[in-house]
């Protein structure tokens, strides 16, 4: 029992305490979460642009948004990175985490605008109808009559892709970027002990979505009060 | 001058022709009730009347305006006519008095209050006055049916269009809003009812269209289609529904 503790205890002291090596991990989270919450607004900014072009009559602007979200979901969101990283915004003067958000709002945008799609796509038919028949536009049924339907439908699915996205940031270290995958990793090489910094990151990840599961059951519940 | 005017109306999805070249005369103030087997086209020649369905070829006119012609004022044109679904198509995130207040506070530049004052007249005469803040979910299929009609009056319409208004209502509910629909005939409303209900037909209807193979294939007052069809396909229809 007594080995235990002392195990356990050395174990926190070299890969948390000593060179104040808990500061790593506290300073990844925090890139981790600004990342993620970049990238979940321009991911949603340009999902709901990709999902109007697509919603819309344009022929050639559907096809070019089809070819782009195919090419998206089609590839391995770390190859995506580490391209845009290298040969699109690496030569510029822009910060690496400005690049990564690019990139992640780039993958999230193509699977926030089917997300957006299919929501607005699931209201009912007859509404448009209904607001069509008492004089309202197209531009102005979508705003007061189908968006805000749609929203009930797509607000759940979109909390899970923020919640996916947190988690698909932890590739960030392919392009050098401290995050809190990546804090692991190098408390591992300082300590050469795998388990311990990576258990640990592993909760902290555990914790967050859980945490963010719990906000969007709320949300979820307050939407639908009027059901 | 008729309030309605179809000309050589003619519709068709791809391949399939469903209209194929109706003509017809509304006046103000009739009540034209349209009866057919289903597939017979009724349903696409009534929401042609609002352009919820294009017409392939030919012209309707709505008090002698030309619908096809003014395709880009469409909008305000159908704010002439009410329509009502056979799914009530109710706003489900709104209560009932946003639902009928909506269209005219944001059509017409109505005031909040005038709008809701007009709601609560309409919520009346369709005999809910106390709904205003109940959400379409928690009403029955005549509620909901009735709260529709309310809407479409909101807009001051100078034709309804009714499209089997009852067919989806349990059957002790279709007595509410058929009544609703007399009182609004007495009331000179000009009213086209696609309807399987052949008691209302008879009752209210000055003028029954029976509609076969994508025209109006018989029409004629209630006593003259009822009591003495002319053609084959109308007798046998009517052998089949009453």
């Amino acid at each position: 029992m007594e080995s235990i503790i002392k195990t356990l205890s050395d174990a926190i002291y070299f890969n948390l305490i000593r060179e104040q090596r808990y500061v790593l991990f506290i300073s990844g989270l925090g890139i981790s979460l600004q990342l993620t919450l970049y990238s979940a607004l321009l991911g949603t900014l340009i999902g709901l642009f990709l999902a109007l072009a697509k919603l819309g009559r344009v022929k050639w602007l559907e096809g070019l948004v089809t070819a782009y979200v195919d090419i998206i979901r089609g590839t391995p969101a770390v190859v995506q990175l580490v391209l845009i990283y290298y040969a699109i915004l690496g030569s510029s003067s822009l910060p690496k985490i400005a690049v990564a958000s690019i990139a992640f709002g780039l993958n999230s945008g193509a699977y926030v605008c089917e997300l957006i799609r299919a929501g607005i796509m699931a209201v009912d038919k007859g509404q448009m109808e209904a607001a069509r028949s008492l004089g309202f536009s197209y531009a102005r049924s979508m705003i007061y009559i189908i968006i805000p339907q749609a929203i009930k439908n797509i607000l759940p699915a979109l909390g899970n892709e923020f919640i996916v996205l947190l988690k698909e940031t932890a590739i960030a270290g392919y392009i050098a970027l401290d995050d809190l995958t990546r804090a692991g990793d190098i408390v591992r090489g300082r300590t050469f002990d795998a388990y311990t910094p990576f258990i640990l990151v592993a909760i902290i990840y555990l914790l967050i979505t859980s945490i963010l599961t719990r906000l969007m059951g709320g949300l979820e519940r307050r939407l639908h009060a009027s059901d | 001058m008729p309030v309605i005017e179809v000309v050589d109306l003619h519709k068709s999805f791809g391949e399939l022709r469903v209209l194929k070249g109706l003509n017809t005369r509304i006046n103000k103030q009739e009540v034209v009730c349209v009866i057919g087997a289903s597939g017979s086209g009724k349903s696409t020649f009534l929401r042609c009347l609002n352009l919820l369905e294009e017409p392939t070829a030919g012209e309707i006119y709505i008090e002698g305006i030309p619908l096809m012609e003014h395709r880009k004022d469409i909008n305000r044109l159908r704010q002439r006519v009410g329509m009502v679904f056979q799914l009530f198509n109710l706003f489900p995130h709104m209560t009932v008095l946003d639902n009928i207040t909506l269209a005219p506070m944001k059509l017409k530049g109505m005031t909040k209050s005038k709008a809701e004052e007009k709601a609560r007249d309409l919520l009346d005469k369709v005999g809910l006055p106390d709904k205003n803040n109940e959400y379409p979910n928690r009403l029955s299929g005549g509620q909901k049916q009735r709260v529709a009609i309310a809407r479409a009056l909101a807009m001051d319409p100078q034709i309804m269009l009714f499209d089997e208004p009852t067919s989806s209502l349990d059957p002790e509910m279709v007595g509410e809003v058929l009544n609703v629909m007399k009182d609004l005939a007495k009331e000179g409303m000009t009213m086209v009812v696609v309807t399987h209900e052949m008691g209302f037909a008879k009752e209210v209807g000055d003028r029954i269209m029976f509609m076969d193979e994508g025209i109006i294939f018989e029409e004629g007052s209630p006593q003259e289609l009822f009591n003495s069809p002319q053609r084959d396909r109308t007798k046998e229809f009517l052998g089949k529904v009453l």
